[in-house]
């Protein structure tokens, strides 16, 4: 600690050098912070699904749906807990651009299987008594000033027997969901009957059935149960658990790991240069100085060291700099990638890379400063 | 002496320097080398998906979709409404009578890519205009489907990237065996992401009673509201009418909007790095010639002359360093064949690619010599003469 001064002054030698690359380093490390931190936020969200319930959808594609009627032969297989119909669609209130997703299935056994769902009161209940019924999730209900008891009529692109494309539901009970980082309560819970009995097309079909299992290591063996039970059949399934299915999904949109590892690898290759060439230059001004030290007695060793935890004081005091503006810009991007605050993991491997940083960029400096040949060095002046 | 020579001479004895400091000359190319060659790679990622803009849309091509569906596949055109609205006035006719009009219908598909991952391609099913509306798709392997047949063509890219796709192979689909006899190309826009078959061929075999969209050709331009009004006031539909261009704003105006986002922000957020990078450099390269320049100055050298040697030699710098990143991303990306959630298109380091980028870095090197060429030029000679 008592090098401390010698440290700071050593740093502090020509300002607008040291400045100029902490400015640098920081810049670099709030990318690293960013990208990593959206990377590892969507692996959190990942490793937050519920791996116990299953999703059957058609081994053609998600888009494809199924018919209603592989209800009971799913029901029956051993393994399988519950299990409900579950086609998502939705429609504008009001105005065009006000979109409100509906989820249609069987209320009692979906609040069986997402067991997590805060459901007001009575909801269930009420709603396999108003056919027309829907539980709306409180963000839902406050955005649009709802109340329970009122009708709410969606614009959708579903139509019905009638010809309309407009759907009511009558609002019999609110949810709300707890400790969720990615799902908003900003749904409408109906039944299946009344979409399946109203709609014009696509009658007695699907797009998904969620299935729920006793417990998440038996996923893997009851999803393939499943898909055995419907192979050769017109219908193939295919049988994923939330976890694979968030995955698809989200590696679907862009290899984030590719991407964000090449961007980080060329930012750091050049910080790496950057570093190195610039403690370089700053110990070849200061031969004269370690020169002195040496005289006065500190060893090579010593001479080296210091240099060395100069340059980890500089990176890591950057790097904290920087980590710690990712950190505030981070839970801006909360609603695109559900993650409200940089993860611990991504704090303690930037300043890890810091380190690694220092002792990469320092070391030729710090030997050159090691070998350094007093008589030499102050032959020099 | 002229500003131009002495502006000249200045710059040759700078330039001449740099081998001295190599080390601070080296990081500044480096770091202009990282920044052009991250900002082209992402840029080449937004010129793919630019085959989806608006810009890029045929102008004089119509998409009708069920009333407030935002896209084919939330949309539902039933057999009549689609005869209506090909028979509606306005649509250009051929001289054998047929509308320029077709169907479509279309499926999203589960395939295998050829390292083994799942992917999603959509396999389409056209009505019998399509010939008319995209004369450019031709096969350039095999032939067209037949209908009723179980047959179907791919698109080049699509053939490449997934197993099973070349012509003569077979792809279970529902219980279905679909075999592939053509690969097409030539199609605008998506045609790329897709697996083509005759409608209702892909209709019976899903199930389907009903299509999706009706892309057409308007007779003249003037026509559209002849074409629009007819179908809006025609009670027994319901149907939405857009250009392509309105199609392609919707549906892909927020990836676009992203990439940009994410290209501009990560370049930004670096390009800021690569610019303390280079003022450190030329920060070292003006203090190494602190005499040498007060010299100058105190035997006539202009303060103009001196900005503009440190200006140029912060371009100097950026330049090359410009032309090895870019060129590393050109090597590296250019070409490459990109399928993210169905859609597939190729990266592309194209011109304006290469400008955007280029323009980047110069502004790096001027931002990165100016605050040095003022200092240089405004250090009082005598101190500066005194310096060590």
């Amino acid at each position: 600690m008592k090098y401390f001064p010698l440290l700071w002054a050593g740093i502090w030698r020509k300002r607008s050098r040291a400045v100029l690359m902490l400015l640098q380093i920081i810049a670099a490390f709030l990318l690293f912070g960013l990208l990593q931190g959206l990377n590892s936020g969507v692996k959190q969200v990942i490793a937050k699904t519920h791996s116990d319930r299953l999703y059957i959808a058609s081994s053609v594609s998600t888009g494809d749906s199924l018919p209603i009627g592989m209800l009971a032969k799913i029901r029956s297989l051993a393994g399988v807990v519950a299990v409900t119909p579950r086609t998502d669609f939705g429609g504008n209130y009001a105005k065009p651009n006000q979109f409100v997703p509906v989820v249609a299935t069987d209320a009692a056994t979906f609040a069986r299987i997402y067991d997590d769902l805060k459901l007001s009161k009575g909801a269930v209940e009420q709603l396999r008594q108003i056919r027309s019924g829907g539980i709306a999730g409180v963000a839902v209900m406050k955005q649009y000033g709802w109340k329970v008891g009122d009708r709410v009529v969606l614009q959708t692109a579903i139509p019905r027997v009638d010809g309309s494309r407009d759907w009511a539901f009558d609002i019999v009970g609110t949810y709300d969901v707890v400790d969720d980082p990615v799902a908003n309560a900003n749904a409408i819970i109906a039944n299946f009957d009344y979409l399946n009995q109203a709609r014009f097309t696509d009658r007695d079909r699907t797009d998904l059935y969620v299935a729920k299992v006793p417990d998440a290591s038996d996923a893997a063996r009851v999803a393939l149960e499943i898909d055995n039970a419907f192979a050769n059949s017109d219908h193939e399934t295919r049988t994923q658990s939330e976890g694979d299915l968030v995955e698809a999904q989200l590696q679907q949109t862009v290899d984030l790991n590719f991407i964000v590892h090449g961007i980080i690898g060329a930012v750091f290759f050049a910080l790496l240069l950057a570093t190195g060439a610039l403690m370089m230059q700053s110990i070849r001004e200061r031969e004269a100085e370690l020169a002195v030290l040496k005289a006065v007695g500190f060893g090579d060793s010593l001479v080296m060291a210091l240099i060395l935890a100069e340059s980890i004081m500089l990176c890591v005091f950057a790097a904290a700099c920087g980590l710690g503006i990712a950190a505030s810009l981070l839970p801006l991007a909360r609603n695109q990638i559900g993650i409200a605050h940089l993860p611990v993991d991504v704090l303690l491997l930037g300043l890890a890379f810091a380190v690694l940083l220092a002792l990469l960029g320092g070391s030729a400096p710090a030997l050159r400063g090691s070998r350094l040949q007093v008589v030499d060095a102050l032959a020099d002046r | 002496m002229s500003f131009l020579s002495q502006a000249s001479m200045l710059t040759l004895t700078g330039l001449r320097g740099l081998p001295k400091r190599r080390g601070a000359a080296l990081v500044t190319v480096v770091s202009v080398a990282a920044v052009v060659g991250v900002l082209a790679s992402l840029l080449a990622i937004r010129e793919g998906t630019s085959i989806f803009s608006p810009q890029a849309a045929r102008t004089d091509e119509l998409v009708v979709v069920g009333r407030g569906a935002r896209n084919a596949f939330q949309s539902v055109l039933s057999r009549d409404a689609v005869l209506t609205v090909e028979g509606a006035p306005g649509v250009k006719h051929a001289p054998d009578g047929r509308p320029y009009a077709y169907a479509f219908s279309l499926v999203p598909v589960d395939a295998v890519k050829k390292n083994g991952k799942r992917g999603t391609v959509y396999l389409v099913g056209y009505s019998s205009g399509v010939d008319l509306v995209e004369p450019d798709v031709k096969p350039i392997a095999g032939r067209w489907y037949r209908p009723a047949l179980h047959e179907l063509m791919v698109s080049d890219p699509i053939r490449k990237m997934y197993k099973d796709m070349d012509v003569g192979s077979h792809i279970k689909l529902r219980g279905t065996d679909w075999t592939v006899v053509g690969v097409f190309s030539g199609s605008n826009t998506l045609g790329d992401s897709l697996l083509r078959a005759d409608a209702d061929t892909v209709m019976s075999a899903f199930g389907h009673n009903v299509y999706q969209q009706v892309n057409l050709v308007l007779d003249s331009s003037n026509s559209l509201s002849k074409f629009k009004s007819a179908l809006n006031d025609n009670p027994a539909i319901a149907v939405d009418v857009k250009t392509v261009a309105d199609d392609f704003a919707e549906n892909f105006g927020q990836l676009n909007r992203l990439l940009d986002f994410v290209a501009y922000f990560v370049g930004g957020v670096m390009a800021s790095g690569a610019i303390f990078g280079a003022l450190n450099s030329l920060y070292a390269s003006v203090d190494a010639r602190r005499r040498e320049i007060a010299t100058l100055r105190a035997i006539g050298f202009n303060s103009g002359s001196i900005i503009t040697s440190v200006l140029i030699e912060g371009l100097a710098l950026a330049v090359p360093g410009a032309l090895l990143g870019a060129a590393i991303a050109w090597l590296l990306f250019n070409g490459n064949v990109v399928s993210t959630g169905g859609l597939i298109f190729h990266l592309s380091v194209t011109g304006h690619v290469f400008i955007v980028a280029m323009v980047w870095a110069l502004v790096i090197g001027l931002i990165g010599g100016s605050l040095p060429a003022l200092r240089a030029a405004r250090a009082p000679v005598a101190t500066a003469m005194r310096a060590t």
